[in-house]
């Protein structure tokens, strides 16, 4: 490519998780057909993200205040928290419309091999909201895998003491899918937590 | 091209949306790392076979020399979640996971280190608490032992003599007076002769007899501080987990809490 313009475009884009040097081409190239008001809000979003988007002091949910709208809401029942691993999990759970407490974003999940310790995580920060709080549940939603687990596990001995009710999202099939295809770590975890009907 | 193996898996890693790169320790093949496309899905059909240490049978597909085959199947033999699932007892695996990907290198062949892990995953999960972390400790110690890096502790390593100061640059306990003229003014660390007696054992019993070693607490202590420094100057950085073990060891609050 001689195009210094375009090539530079490239290698910014390849920055970018998941994005291989032919998927950053394709996404030049596409940059460069649209018209010129669509490209420079593209721009000015990546800018007002950087500029205006950070942690809430709270919670670590992404927010535009110190304080995020789940954390300052009235409406919320503020005995509850739920502990996810990133932002993008606590946007699912939103998405159910099931949950009306508060939230804790962990900002990732333990992994001894990685090296990844409960102080890079924001692990700390929910001991004192539950010490602090009028908290009486912690819902421990971290994702069913290794990771997930080993942070659960964690939290549960550091949080128990404080006298907390500490509960763990269910584990097994997900709907719509057929029993027949499930792996037996899967249907176990189903059959142990099954409900009474 | 297809070919199919037995593989335990050692570590996943995230890559783009929804996939995952799995590093194994297969049967033919030594270390190896696969692609999986959109495993982290729901509805994956690969369910929790590629969680760390399930061992399954897979089937890579791509070239003989692939550096990355994709899965295409993974069938479980044995999930050995019960480890995944015991806190203490995944973080003490993780050490032995991590000297395996740090001192082993990638696609050579060796059928007895995954037969080694094999029998060590199943004897863990047999195990009763208690002798836990005893068991870890000697699993550490024969996987140094099997790959060639074990520690020499059964005495001194110039000329067989008495001794009790062990060398980590050297690898092996030296007496004073082979240490004076070979290693003067380096480090050493001073170990009992109980420790000794236990290392020794632990590499000489088969490893399913090996929980009828009761050693004491001291022992354990300072044998784990010994085989820690003893890969610290060989790798010449302190393993992550090994790190992660102390830190959460020495976190008052942990402590506090668990005890």
């Amino acid at each position: 490519m001689s195009n210094g313009v375009v090539e530079n475009l490239i290698n910014e884009l390849t920055k970018l998780p998941g994005i291989g040097r032919k998927t950053a081409q394709r996404l030049s190239f596409f940059i460069m057909g649209i018209p010129e008001d669509e490209a420079l809000s593209i721009a000015n979003a990546i800018i007002e993200i950087k500029k205006k988007a950070r942690f809430c002091r709270q919670c670590f949910n992404i927010t535009e205040e110190e304080i995020c709208s789940i954390c300052r809401s009235s409406q919320r029942n503020k005995n509850t928290i739920c502990v996810v691993e990133e932002p993008s999990n606590l946007i699912v759970i939103e998405n159910t419309k099931i949950y009306n407490g508060l939230y804790h974003v962990l900002l990732g999940a333990l992994s001894p091999i990685d090296g990844v310790t409960p102080e890079r995580l924001k692990i700390n920060e929910l001991v004192e909201r539950v010490k602090s709080g009028d908290i009486s549940e912690v819902i421990i939603a971290t994702n069913p895998n290794t990771k997930g687990e080993t942070t659960a596990q964690y939290l549960s001995q550091i949080l128990k003491p404080l006298g907390v009710k500490i509960t763990r999202i269910a584990y097994g099939l997900p709907i719509g899918g057929d029993i027949e295809f499930a792996d037996e770590v899967t249907l176990s975890k189903s059959i142990e937590g099954r409900n009474e009907m | 091209m297809l070919t199919r193996t037995e593989g335990i898996v050692l570590k996943t890693q995230k890559y783009g949306e929804a996939d995952l790169i799995v590093t194994y320790l297969t049967s033919d093949r030594g270390i190896i790392k696969a692609f999986a496309q959109s495993p982290r899905k729901t509805r994956s059909r690969f369910g929790s076979s590629l969680e760390p240490l399930t061992h399954a049978k897979i089937s890579l597909w791509g070239k003989e020399q692939a550096t990355l085959p994709k899965i295409t199947q993974s069938d479980i033999i044995n999930s050995f979640h019960q480890i995944r699932e015991d806190f203490h007892d995944f973080i003490s695996i993780s050490k032995l996971v991590e000297m395996l990907m740090v001192l082993i290198p990638e696609s050579i062949p060796n059928k007895k280190l995954f037969t080694f892990l094999l029998n060590i995953l199943q004897t863990i999960k047999e195990s009763e608490q208690s002798s836990k972390d005893a068991l870890h400790l000697i699993t550490r110690i024969r996987l140094l032992a099997t790959i060639g890096y074990a520690p020499r502790l059964k005495g001194c390593g110039r000329c067989g003599g008495k001794g009790l100061n062990f060398y980590p640059a050297s690898g092996t306990i030296l007496c004073n007076k082979c240490a004076v003229p070979f290693v003067a003014g380096q480090s050493y660390f001073k170990i009992s002769s109980n420790t000794i007696h236990f290392y020794t054992h632990s590499i000489e019993w088969p490893i399913h007899i090996s929980n009828r070693l009761k050693p004491r607490q001291e022992v354990l202590a300072e044998l784990s501080t010994l085989l820690d420094r003893h890969l610290t100057y060989l790798l010449s950085k302190k393993l992550h987990s090994s790190e992660f073990h102390s830190g959460i060891s020495g976190n008052q609050e942990y402590k506090s809490r668990t005890t």
